[in-house]
């Protein structure tokens, strides 16, 4: 039985056979892991390991073996026979386990989503229950926390049903008085009335009855006297005639004098009120207002209902805005310090997973939302709330890395628990905590039947293990869903509301504001679109006033340096000293700027609260804008063109700030809707502008949109900038006069902390909106030349811009290097301002596409990740955007200097702006860097100067001339980056032209050097290959551990190292270089150190050693060294590449494990070229990654794959004086040559052993002739062609 | 380090369970892939007589790769130096992942009968071995006792 079993064992796996393939020798093995291993797949064949017989592998390897059946049937038999259990793990197939990448029946692991081996399945699941453990410690210590609120809740219950008894005590016994006085005096009027009407009455009756007497009595007289005594009927007496006529006489008189009064008459009474009855309506109507204090939260509610302007009015207005308004309450709700008073959100309870994305993306826009609208209403009020709060907002926006950081780990803590995807415990009819929306575990159907499962189990074992399992089971899952929520509580609604309450005096009462605030909100709305109107105006005519002295101030201002400019930004951060700053034309500007801004920020913050929700929102937005931004340009249009340049600037740029600001928060964030329908409005903005202008003047209407669109594009750019480095705008060495203005409207723009989106994007989107107006605007993504710069800077700005706020210094720096470096590259960029150029004329395309172009040019670190060229029409838009408006910026800079109309002057100021940061370059890099730096300076410079120059010339235009300025977009766009392109074309053309040709010629193999072997002029695996001085050929002969020197005709002219590790020795070297002195730097790759031979090979010097911090090395792999004499390492398996000085002097990192931009993966080779691009073959990611010096991004190219332009594990790389980047495609087994600009210019080799073909390439060089030196390893040759 | 193989569990189990005469070969505490082994000297060979320690290491690819082993106690062995390192040509390419600890430890046990001076690591013991096989053995033999004599 025991042999029995012995046939059936695997030789190699000692384990039963599973699925056994048969050798032709009759040997049998398993087919999985056993067989897989004995493949040599160099030869492609398999030795059997009993009788060493070799086996050619079938061509669909080895599975193509036919399967011992009968073997099988043995086992199967073997199973029946014996009873014993199936193996489990037959059927599933064999795999490297994700963790341990041991070969093994693998299942997929939750925790960290690969397919991994049984073990590491248990030990994640440990780390899993340890983590739940630990979590649930701390949701258990912080569980008090909720007890605490609870008691607080409870408390506050008590304390709030008093207060409103008490309140309503007092609400009562006010209408009690009220009633009762009203009362009283009403009582008292009418028996006033009554009174009077009475004794008049009496009166009057009287009267009435006297009269009537009187009456009668003369009836009877006048009777009388006509009866009786005309005729002589009757004898009367003289004496009684006498006494009769008298008596008539009298009633003559009587009747004749008798007046009435005139109260007989109109006699009336008359209520007259002391207060205007109205008035006093509406006292008594609101005789009292409900003041609701912090503490009592659950006021809030009522509070909103009880305040006047009842919120369904606004509903039925706004339904957005409503529902932004219940977002924010859910918001609150959800409010990690658990204030309870936000809780009512009407639409009930999120879920679990939801949320991330509802707090961040709808918290943030309510909150802008609330923001905006505060700030318009209660501006001195409410700012220092406001920004506080805004603070906090912003902190959370723009600390997107952070909130990342946040949200990663939150998502971690998921993981622990399980996953969001599959979560099994998750289920719909379970209880869930209402606030957290955690479930209830022991509801949970899953966790049920486990602890039942472990109940059953446990009866039937013994009763000791009984209760030991089921704690262990139940423990787990019980806490799990605790810890999740916990956490969120805990940690990051924690910490939200520490922040919170650092900032307010108790988070309750933000709450609370923050439900006011929607309430106002809509007011406020309202209002800034009234205010917009105003404003406008304003600027105006404070514009008008603006004296010349304007001219004189842009001058010294643009001359002072970019130091100067820093202080003066950053003066202007807080609106109020900014104005300082400047002279009081300029302040006034700025006030009324800022103004204006404020109300656009306004507008465009409700244009963006309402754009989130929908685009006709957005649409509305814009035309509220437009009242705003037409003003102004009227304004521009009145007065000389001084004045007008400035306030339209001013307002475009206000108008814009929130947009920048968002698009730096929407660079970050993925949030195209809002972005888009944002770009909207400023499209919007910028097209209002124009078409007013066209009203006005029509002649001038093409330069005032393009003006128009220009300045509001430069407005965008600073603000941009500003936003991103709100308190340090310093780096803008161009921006002077205006930045003051700028800058504070910035700051405002940041207060109200709308995220206005990338309008460039939005721009590009919504093409056919923007274009019209835009077209113009196109123009100035030419000048962008310095923009790459600038651009550069916004994104680090807005990288920055999370700590923006508390940390402006940092930020400052770091713009200068970025400008640095950008500068840099600009000589290599020109072909994007090329392109720019041709785009401008486009216009509002131009625009967006300038802005991707830019894009490209600088890809940057921080944003980069989406970046790549090839994402620009997604992502890449709302960088490109920022980085656009940043162009725009320099350019908006120079309009002031157009102003001077001196226009060598502004060259000048350029060129000393560019000569700082140039400087700077010197300092950094010695006299090496001064001549780059000077180069580049000079490239920027010109570049510079001819924005300026096109600067100048459109501004005088705009106020002079209209047409001139469209001519003027022409020429500027010709000329924007003249040097550059120059260079450039020049290279191309010129220099670069022959260097084109020849590698479109390249094809022929010139010769080749060496083959297999360890004799002087062979190789073993060649690595590295290096050009130096005098063409001198340097191969890194790996695997003979030493370096072989040739001629430029492949003559071997020496070689030195050998194995060892001591000094002058090598293991398996990879890299070589030769610097400008002919001294070898070697990556002497697996004693993890760089060495350093003179010209002779003589030892020099040593660095490195095996390690991952700065300055060690895991197996250093290509080495290149710039003029500077820096040189470049690729930690290959850090995953990095390291700068240090000739003398070894570790200078600075960068790149880290990872594919998104500015990420390496494997990185093999390196190359400088003399424009200080550094070209790293990102080997893993199947692309080539070019930085600046300071290891900035700047652009990136390939994808995997085969067809042009795509890699397969690309090692060498090479860049010629032209600027032409080589690329040895290992996969490919070719060779790719790539412009300047990173685009295909042509490919050649193929796999083989030939001539012109290669195997397994390696390291690339170009000769100073154009010869390109490849290594071609697995023929242990090197091919020159 | 990864998890260990099952199969050098079972060989590790085998080993124990089942040593070889003259052969035990027990795993590290430390490093189950580390053993240190002990080979008696086979009789009828000028090392009869003596215990040779050796160390044997299954390397990460174990059984695809050969293990490493060495002796640690000195020999006068044609095919093995100074070192202890042993030329035998199933410790390199004629590996195969047939093959395991015992049959490896088995091999160097028949090495130890059977030098072979014509395919010699060590050159001056082949030399000697070659020309005064006699002289040769007194060594050997004098070596073992000096060198792979417990007391």
């Amino acid at each position: 039985m025991e042999q029995f079993e012995q046939l059936l064992t695997c030789a190699i796996c000692l384990d039963r056979y599973r699925n056994p393939k048969l050798l032709p020798c009759q040997h049998s093995f398993c087919m999985e892991p056993c067989m897989d291993g004995l493949v040599d797949y160099v030869r492609r064949q398999v030795k059997c390991p009993e009788c060493r017989a070799e086996h050619r592998i079938p061509y669909n390897g080895v599975q193509g073996y036919p399967t011992n059946v009968t073997l099988q049937r043995f086992l199967e038999l073997h199973i029946e026979i014996t009873g014993e259990l199936p193996d489990p793990t037959s059927g599933q197939i064999m795999k490297r386990c994700g963790v341990c990448s041991e070969k093994a029946y693998v299942t997929s692991c939750v925790h960290c989503e690969k397919d991994v081996c049984s073990d590491c399945k248990g030990a994640h699941m440990d780390i899993l229950r340890r983590e739940i453990a630990r979590i649930n410690n701390q949701v258990r210590r912080a569980l008090h926390r909720l007890s605490d609120m609870l008691a607080g809740v409870e408390k506050n219950m008590l304390t709030l049903q008093q207060n409103c008894t008490s309140v309503t005590e007092e609400v009562d016994e006010i209408y009690r008085r009220l009633a009762k006085a009203l009362k009283d005096r009403t009582d008292h009027l009418r028996g006033e009335i009554d009174r009077y009407l009475t004794t008049e009455l009496k009166n009057l009756c009287n009267l009435k009855e006297n009269l009537d007497i009187e009456i009668s009595n003369i009836q009877s007289n006048c009777d009388l006297a006509d009866k009786h005594m005309q005729s002589d009927d009757v004898e009367w007496e003289d004496s009684e005639l006498m006494d009769a006529k008298e008596i008539f006489l009298k009633t003559v008189d009587f009747i004749r004098n008798f007046e009435t009064e005139i109260g007989d008459y109109s006699r009336r009474a008359k209520f007259l009120m002391a207060h205007d009855p109205n008035q006093l309506v509406m006292h008594v109507a609101s005789y009292g207002e409900l003041t609701i204090h912090a503490p009592h939260q659950a006021f809030n509610a009522s509070s909103n209902s009880l305040q006047a302007p009842s919120p369904g009015l606004m509903r039925s207005k706004s339904d957005h805005r409503l529902a932004s308004q219940y977002r924010q309450d859910e918001r609150n709700a959800y409010e990690p310090g658990g204030e309870i008073g936000g809780r009512v959100s009407p639409l009930g309870g999120r879920k679990f997973g939801e949320r991330y994305p509802s707090r961040y993306s709808r918290g943030d826009r309510n909150d802008y939302d609330a923001d905006t609208t505060h700030d318009n209403e209660n501006r001195s009020s409410a700012r220092s709330r406001i920004r506080s709060r805004l603070g906090r907002h912003g902190l959370n926006e723009n600390t997107d890395s952070d909130t990342d950081s946040r949200s990663v780990r939150f998502s971690e803590i998921n993981n622990t628990v399980h996953r969001e995807r599959e979560r099994v415990l998750d289920t719909e009819d379970v209880a869930k905590g209402p606030l957290s929306g955690i479930t209830r575990l022991y509801d949970s159907p899953r966790v049920m039947k486990r602890l039942l499962e472990s109940e059953n189990k446990d009866k039937k074992a013994d009763a000791a293990p009984k209760s030991q399992p089921q704690p262990a089971v139940q423990q787990p899952k019980k806490i799990t869903p605790q810890p999740t929520p916990q956490r969120q509580l805990s940690e990051d609604d924690e910490i939200a509301r520490i922040k919170r309450q650092n900032k307010t005096a108790s988070t309750s009462s933000d709450t609370e504001r923050r439900d006011r605030v929607g309430s106002i909100k809509r007011d406020d709305s309202r209002d800034s679109n009234r205010s917009t109107s105003n404003t406008p105006a304003d600027s105006t005519r404070r514009t008008s006033n603006v004296p010349e002295p304007l001219p004189a101030d842009t001058q010294e201002s643009s001359e002072s340096e970019s130091e100067e400019d820093s202080v003066e930004v950053v003066e202007p951060r807080k609106p109020t000293p900014a104005k300082t700053t400047f002279p009081p034309s300029t302040s006034a500007a700025t006030g009324d700027s800022r103004r204006s801004s404020t109300a656009s920020d306004n507008i465009a913050s409700k244009g963006n609260s309402r754009l989130k929700s929908t685009r006709s929102d957005s649409i509305e937005s814009t035309s509220s804008e437009t009242p705003g931004t037409p003003v102004r340009r009227n304004a521009g249009g009145t007065f000389p063109s001084e004045d007008v340049k400035q306030s339209p600037v001013s307002s475009s740029s206000g108008s814009t700030t929130p947009r920048a600001r968002f698009s730096s928060v929407s660079s970050k964030r993925d949030s195209a809707t809002p972005t888009n329908s944002r770009s909207y409005s400023v499209t919007g903005n910028g097209g209002s502008t124009s078409k007013k202008e066209e009203i006005e003047d029509e002649e001038e209407e093409e330069e005032e949109e393009t003006e128009t669109s220009s300045e509001s594009s430069e407005t965008d750019t600073d603000e941009d900038s500003e936003d991103a480095k709100p308190k340090t705008p310093v780096p803008k060495a161009m921006e002077k006069t205006d930045i003051g203005p700028l800058l504070a409207r910035s700051a405002q723009a940041r207060d109200n902390g709308s995220g206005s989106n990338s309008s460039s994007r939005r721009t590009s989107q919504d093409e056919s909106y923007t274009r019209s107006r835009y077209g113009t605007s196109g123009y100035k993504s030419p000048s962008s030349y310095q923009s790459p710069r600038e651009a550069d800077t916004s994104t680090s700005g807005s990288k920055y811009l999370n700590n923006t706020r508390t940390e402006p210094a940092p930020r400052f720096t770091s713009r200068f290097l970025k400008n640095k470096s950008i500068q840099e590259e600009n000589p290599s960029k020109p072909s994007y301002n090329s392109d720019n150029k041709y785009t401008s004329d486009k216009g509002g395309l131009s625009r967006s596409r300038t802005s991707a172009n830019l894009e490209e040019d600088l890809p940057d670190d921080t944003n980069t990740s989406t970046y790549s060229p090839y994402s620009k029409n997604h992502y890449g838009s709302e960088l490109s955007r920022s980085r656009s408006s940043h162009a725009l910026k320099s350019r908006e800079t120079s309009p002031d200097r157009p102003v001077t109309n001196a226009s060598a002057g502004t060259g000048e100021k350029d060129g000393a702006a560019l000569s700082s940061w140039a400087r700077y370059l010197k300092n950094k890099y010695g006299n090496r860097g001064k001549e780059n730096a000077a180069k580049d300076n000079a490239a920027a410079s010109s570049a510079s100067s001819s924005s300026s120059r096109r600067l100048s010339l459109g501004l005088p235009l705009r106020s002079n001339s209209t047409h001139v300025d469209s001519s003027d977009d022409d020429q500027k766009n010709m000329q924007s980056s003249p040097t550059s392109h120059t260079i450039i074309e020049a290279g191309m053309q010129g220099v670069g032209s022959t260097p084109r040709v020849q590698y479109l010629q390249k094809r022929q193999l010139l010769f080749k050097i060496g083959g297999r072997g360890s004799e002087p002029g062979y190789f073993t695996w060649p690595r590295g290959v290096a050009v130096g001085p005098d063409n001198l050929i340097v191969v890194a002969d790996s695997s003979n551990h030493r370096i072989q020197v040739f001629d430029n005709s492949g003559k071997i002219l020496k070689d030195f190292g050998s194995y060892g590790n001591s000094e002058g020795e090598f293991d398996c070297l990879a890299g070589v270089a030769v610097n400008r002195i002919g001294q070898y730097i070697i990556a002497d790759r697996y004693n993890h150190r760089i060495q350093v031979l003179d010209p002779s090979g003589r030892f020099l010097r040593t660095f490195g050693s095996q390690g991952s911090s700065d300055g060690r090395f895991n197996y250093p792999w290509g080495i290149t060294t710039d003029a500077l004499g820096f040189i470049y390492v690729c930690d290959k398996e850090n995953h990095r590449i390291q700068v240090f000085q000739s003398d070894g002097t570790f200078v600075g990192k960068f790149g880290s494990n990872g594919n998104k931009i500015g990420q390496l993966e494997h990185p093999h080779y390196i190359a400088v070229s003399n424009t200080n691009r550094v070209i790293v073959s990102d080997c893993n990611n199947h692309r080539i990654q070019i930085f600046d010096v300071n290891g900035r991004v700047i652009s990136s190219f390939g994808t995997e794959g085969s067809e042009n332009g795509q890699f397969k594990f690309p090692k060498g790389v090479a860049v010629d004086d032209q600027g032409y980047i080589l690329v040895a495609d290992s996969g490919n087994n070719r060779i790719q040559i790539f412009h300047p600009d990173s685009t295909f210019l042509r490919a050649f080799g193929c796999w083989g052993s030939g001539d012109g073909e290669f195997k397994g390439l390696e390291g690339i060089a170009v000769m100073s002739n154009g010869n390109i030196l490849v290594c071609d390893r697995e023929n242990h040759r090197v091919q020159v062609f | 380090m990864s998890v260990l193989p099952r199969r050098i569990l079972k060989e590790t189990q085998r080993l124990m369970q089942e040593p070889v005469p003259g052969i035990s070969a027990k795993p590290d505490e430390g490093n189950a892939r580390y053993f240190h082994v002990k080979v008696t000297g086979p009789e009828d060979s000028p090392f009869e007589g003596g215990l040779f320690k050796l160390e044997l290491f299954l390397p990460e690819d174990y059984p695809m790769s050969a293990p490493k082993v060495r002796f640690i106690t000195k020999i006068y062995h044609p095919n093995i130096d100074r070192l202890g390192r042993i030329c035998l040509d199933i410790l390199k390419d004629k590996w195969s992942p047939a093959l395991q600890i015992r049959t490896v430890l088995l091999s160097i046990q028949a090495l130890l009968s059977a030098p072979n001076p014509d395919d010699p690591l060590a050159n001056d013991v082949a030399e000697l071995w070659k020309v005064n096989e006699i002289e040769a053995i007194r060594n050997a033999k004098e070596w073992t006792r000096m060198y792979a004599t417990e007391n």
